[in-house]
């Protein structure tokens, strides 16, 4: 069989059908290899082996019988655990929902089982989202698989994991300042946060719901445009889906018309403080578009400085109001508290205490606070006019560029443990990510450098196929990202096809 | 000029937000909250009268979905979720003293 390190979404799709293997096989190799590693990594939190190992053997039944199957059909698939599968645990990473079993399909879920994928298990993430390390998990620590010292970025850390440690073919995430695209980044994967609206939201445990998307983590652009176009899409139950079908523009991305493509170099994403190794990363994949013929113009995005403080007062404010369902009774028990000798605040106060972690609490204090009569002005409402500055900023950007270039993160992979008792410089690691998630924009994460998995932890059939000795030095992966105007996933995604075609 | 969170502020806070907190949460927060809200002074330079708020990141309006039947299957689904039931009833603790 093919070994699980060289497959990609096409890759699969295009042996299932010629029969070199099985879905079953390759489902099956995917849990071998889950259970060999997975213990010393940690993406994982839940397992979904049963029902993934009858979903494959359908597909072959399917493939046995010379039915013509979709692009999906078998694709072993890792899912953030703040998207509900039907009958499956969905924790979100926190101790309150620890006992929670999802009793309705996400509408993207709906959509991937309709295209027969398979979904593998629930991958670690921050404590509902919140976090750029996913440290915050209220259950375990996900591990760099470049080096096991340096956290995997968050908040999709165990999805951005479990596709780079070849733990499963592709993954969804969800992005509401960063959080596909820097764990991406960080493990050298493809990570797509899609335009607001692009995505059904329904069924995605809500952090931040004027934010919130859902997309693709891969290994390439092209599993990126597949994974994307089929969970994209109408869905009449989340009222802030803009219900656009998307088209082969996404798959099938015309050279000539990517050529035609202006892309900004925004000043304000090329500062001091970004670290040497990124900015060479991104120069490296500045260089090779030049090469594909396209123009380059600088471009300035005056208000970038002011997008973190906007975004950590709208996203406490929208945590405050989001995460108050959960009041320990509705969707689990925390504790053995006796509830006969507690009255109903008592048992509120205790369960939302004990269920969740420090930076929710911080978050949901913090939302309280800029809401409150007296704050919301000078903090609330300032942000959101501030928002609109930032969008403002993106649009008249826009009049010149098609696309804008630049990078996701101002450093590597930090240490676990480096940042996560400061919470300032943890929100600092979101600066290039926050301001397209206030505009709304599409963005796709790319990896520019390239790496070698640590000898020690490399197993044998695994070996990346690039034809090069492996090394024993430890490198850490580099990205960039490309945004696009809203809906234009196609241009980011075409641009970024071709770019992973030079490599 | 003083932090605008304080020990009392933020019980308050914490009471309202209905959560209970040790306290060492307490100081922890009273050290980090302050830190946050000076970090955002920096929006105050700018000036925002002449605009209008961003209250999210669509501008759809009126998104209608399907005035269509539909069977729903989880009909029962929230109530097996609730840790404590009787006939289809939810139990909980009781409201009032």
């Amino acid at each position: 069989m093919t070994p699980l390190g060289e497959l990609t979404i096409k890759k699969f799709h295009d042996g299932l059908l010629e029969k070199k293997f099985s879905a079953l096989e390759v489902t099956q190799a995917f849990f071998r290899h889950i259970k060999e590693t997975d213990a010393a990594i940690g993406a994982y939190l839940s397992l979904n082996e049963e029902a993934a190992i009858k979903e494959a053997e359908a597909v072959d039944l399917a493939v046995a019988k010379d039915e013509p199957q979709g692009v999906l059909a078998g694709v072993p698939l890792a899912i953030k655990d703040n998207i509900l599968i039907k009958g499956l645990p969905a924790t979100a990473a926190s101790k309150i929902l620890e006992n929670y079993t999802a009793s309705y399909d996400a509408g993207v879920i709906q959509k991937l089982k309709a295209e027969k994928a398979v979904f593998l298990g629930k991958t670690n993430l921050d404590e509902f989202a919140m976090g750029a390390s996913t440290e915050n998990s209220g259950f375990q620590l996900t591990k760099n698989p470049h080096d096991p010292e340096r956290v995997p970025g968050g908040s999709s850390g165990g999805s951005a994991v479990a596709v780079a440690a070849h733990m499963a073919l592709a993954a969804l995430g969800s992005d509401t300042g960063g959080s596909i695209r820097q764990p991406a980044a960080f493990c050298g994967v493809v990570g797509l946060k899609p335009t607001y609206g692009a995505v059904s939201r329904s069924g995605l445990i809500a952090m931040a719901s004027s934010l919130d998307q859902i997309g693709p983590i891969t290994k390439t652009v092209e599993d990126a445009a597949i994974l994307f176009k089929a969970i994209a899409g109408r869905d009449q139950v989340d009222a802030t889906n803009a219900g656009i079908e998307y088209g082969d523009e996404l798959t099938e991305p015309g050279l000539e018309s990517i050529k035609q493509l202006t892309v900004g170099l925004p000043e304000e994403y090329f500062i001091e403080g970004l670290d040497g190794e990124v900015r060479r990363g991104v120069e490296l994949a500045i260089e090779k578009i030049k090469s594909l013929g396209l123009k380059f113009k600088k471009i300035s995005l005056p208000h970038t400085k002011y997008a973190l403080s906007c975004y950590y007062i709208i996203v406490p404010a929208e945590v405050s109001a989001n995460l108050a369902r959960f009041d320990g009774i509705r969707y689990s028990r925390t504790s053995n508290l006796k509830p006969k000798t507690l009255n109903l605040k008592e048992i509120y106060l205790k369960q939302r205490g004990e269920g969740f972690g420090a930076e929710s609490k911080r978050r949901i204090i913090l939302g309280t606070f800029v809401l409150s009569s007296g704050y919301y002005d000078a903090y609330y409402e300032k942000a959101q006019r501030v928002r609109a500055l930032i969008r403002q900023d993106f649009k008249n950007a826009f009049k010149e560029v098609d696309v804008i270039l630049a990078p996701v993160t101002p450093t590597p992979a930090f240490k676990i443990g480096e940042k996560i008792s400061d919470p300032l410089s943890m929100y600092l690691s979101d600066v290039f990510t926050v301001p397209i998630n206030l505009a709304g924009l599409p963005s796709v994460s790319i990896p520019v450098k390239k790496y070698h998995y640590p000898n020690q932890t490399m197993d044998s059939t695994l070996q990346s196929n690039s034809g090069q000795a492996s090394s024993p030095r430890k490198e850490l992966p580099v990205g960039f990202q490309l945004i696009g105007k809203h809906f234009r996933e196609g241009d980011i995604l075409g641009l970024g096809r071709y770019y992973e075609k030079l490599n | 000029m003083p932090s605008p969170i304080d020990k009392k502020s933020l019980e308050r806070l914490a009471e309202l937000a209905r959560i209970e907190l040790d306290p060492k949460e307490e100081e922890r927060l009273l050290q980090d909250l302050p830190k946050i809200l000076d970090y955002f002074k920096e929006l105050q330079e700018l000036d925002t009268s002449n605009v209008e708020p961003m209250a999210g990141s669509t501008t759809l309006k009126n998104a209608f979905r399907d005035d269509d039947a539909s069977e729903k299957t989880n009909l029962r689904a929230g109530v097996e979720q609730f840790p404590e039931t009787e006939n289809g009833f939810l139990k909980i603790p009781p409201v009032f003293e």
